[in-house]
């Protein structure tokens, strides 16, 4: 997921050579097809069989492959799975488990999970989580391949949350005047001591927003082991990032604390597009990547279909933003000639999936190619495929999602 | 010759985190090309992560793999000395990889 990036004020450190090195490469240069190699499928705990990029730290999506986007709400047992770094804990005492809230505050709180649950009111939220890096292999499909692992659209699902409000929490403890950051550490630590941990920042008036939780529940269970059990924070509308998993620490910071996973990964140029117009990303000033941006993706049908001429066929996916709510999702089938609206399933809040679904009855045999298209309620709109602005890390990929079937 | 690719479909039964034990968490064999001193590759590569982070990079330029394990060393410390580093970049870009021009820009 992570590539080589940097802000451009760390000047002419470390990575000079190899960030000069990065840039967007001209597609005219000898470029070897890009082959792929097909991770293993395999049960992990309480997880069914997903498709294994890595087993340490573990990367797991879906075995459905797009299937799993014909459903507003991503089963627990199917939910992708994302850590940074190796050494994750394999057991969680819930007696002993604490939720360390300190650093400049009034009364420093030691919360256990029984804690949160009896002692602060409960709020649910229904939100989509979605990695930086998701789909970010169509980025080469019109362009240069990007840095990362080539994750098709599995890095996302969506899922009811209901845990503590963040701001109660910094509320209990009473954060100071001086106070302008807060910390979250999570309990995944790297195999190295040097190794920097990955720890996330947010400014204190960004932690304040209502609809931040710190989740103890997941569609109505303990949160998977895997997804972040016992804890973790869920930032509505904002990329997965900083939904810190196993969260065991917020430290209110009086000054930002520098970081790699900070202020490196996860960044893309600091300019209108967010991408790169002319030479190497890494000439850019960077800025992290927060809140997600309009997107729809095709559950059904997957590419390849074979159907038959005259059948009934029920297109469907899923459309999300950053929380505005999606307006309206456009099918086309001429490859982008003419659009029709699909149908909006049901609305489980503006930070969760849209369902929809478009009834289609192809009449004539052939090749065809089924694009579906979001607008959200601020008339944010998904660019095409050719339109998208690129960036090195391959992040925030949202352009107009296609799939090729064949009427027999 | 490609390792072969091993991986235990034995009962991972779903273990609940609630529980009192501990989950276990399956071991995959990632298959690592051999030659061009795959040891020195194995001995630091897979200190911090799998294999499956090189293979789900999709198959990446000399530039690429040079930026990423010096990303490795500067960034998240792996202790691989320069004569190493430049051995894994070789069997890198042979086995995961395409040799490309300089950059046309110069850098
Ligand atoms: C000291 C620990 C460490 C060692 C040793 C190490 N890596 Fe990494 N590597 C990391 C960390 C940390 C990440 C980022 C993990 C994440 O965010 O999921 C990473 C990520 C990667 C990635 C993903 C793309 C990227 O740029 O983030 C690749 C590819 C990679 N490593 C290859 C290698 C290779 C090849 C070697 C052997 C030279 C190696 N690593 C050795 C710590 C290490």
């Amino acid at each position: 997921m992570r590539h080589l990036n940097r802000r451009h004020f760390l000047g002419a450190g470390l990575l000079l050579g190899a960030s000069a090195l990065l840039g967007k490469e001209t597609p005219s240069k000898p470029i070897a097809i890009p082959q792929e190699y097909t991770p293993p499928i395999i049960a992990f705990p309480e997880k069914k069989p997903m498709v294994a990029i890595s087993d340490r730290p573990p990367l797991l999506k879906s075995a459905k492959g797009r299937e799993i986007f014909t459903q507003a709400i991503t089963p627990n047992d199917e939910f992708f799975v994302r850590w940074h770094l190796p050494d994750i804990p394999t057991h969680i005492d819930l007696n002993e488990f604490r939720l360390e809230v300190k650093g400049s505050v009034n009364t420093p709180l030691s919360l256990s999970v029984d804690d949160l649950k009896s002692k602060f009111e409960p709020t649910e939220v229904a939100a989509v989580l979605q990695c930086g890096g998701n789909s970010r292999k169509y980025y080469a499909v019109t362009g240069q391949a990007t840095h990362g692992v080539q994750w098709d659209h599995g890095a996302m699902g969506c899922a009811i949350w209901k845990g503590v409000k963040l701001k109660d929490i910094l509320n209990r403890a009473g954060v100071k005047e001086s106070a302008t950051w807060v910390g979250l550490n999570g309990l995944e630590k790297p195999a190295m001591d040097e190794t920097p941990d990955f720890f996330r920042e947010m400014e204190i008036a960004e932690t304040l927003q209502d609809q931040i939780i710190v989740a103890y529940a997941m569609n109505g269970e303990d949160l998977p082991y895997l997804n972040g059990f016992p804890i973790r924070l869920v930032i509505p509308g904002h990329f997965s990032d900083s939904w810190v998993k196993m969260l065991s620490e917020i430290m209110v910071m009086d000054t930002y604390r520098k970081s790699f996973f900070m202020d490196v990964a996860y960044t893309v140029p600091d300019n209108d597009c967010e991408c790169v117009v002319s030479g190497s990303d890494f000439e850019y000033k960077r800025k992290p990547i927060a809140t997600m941006k309009v997107k729809s993706v095709i559950g059904y049908p997957s590419p390849d279909t074979l159907i038959k001429k005259g059948s009934r066929v029920k297109i469907a996916g899923v459309a999300f933003d950053q929380g505005k709510g999606i307006k309206e999702v456009m099918i086309s089938l001429d490859g982008g000639k003419s659009w029709s609206a699909a149908k909006l399933g049901q609305d489980y809040g503006k930070f969760a999936f849209r369902p929809w679904s478009f009834e289609w009855e192809p009449k004539t045999k052939g090749d065809f190619t089924i694009m579906a298209r979001a607008i959200n309620r601020i008339g944010n709109i998904q660019p095409l495929p050719d339109e998208i602005g690129w960036n090195a890390g391959g992040y925030q990929y949202n352009a107009v999602d296609n799939v090729n079937v064949k009427i027999v | 010759m490609k390792k072969i690719l091993l991986f235990s479909l034995l009962a991972v039964s779903t273990l609940f985190a609630q529980v009192s034990k501990p989950i276990e968490m399956p071991y995959v064999e990632y298959p690592i090309e051999s030659g061009d001193h795959d040891e020195i590759v194995q001995q630091y590569c897979l200190i911090c992560h799998s294999f499956g982070y090189v293979l789900n990079q999709g198959k990446k330029s000399r530039p690429y793999w040079k930026g990423t394990v010096q990303k490795m060393v500067n960034e998240f410390k792996a202790p691989i000395g320069k004569e190493d580093q430049q051995i894994i970049v070789n069997y890198l870009v042979k086995h995961y990889g395409y040799e490309s021009q300089p950059n046309p820009s110069g850098h």
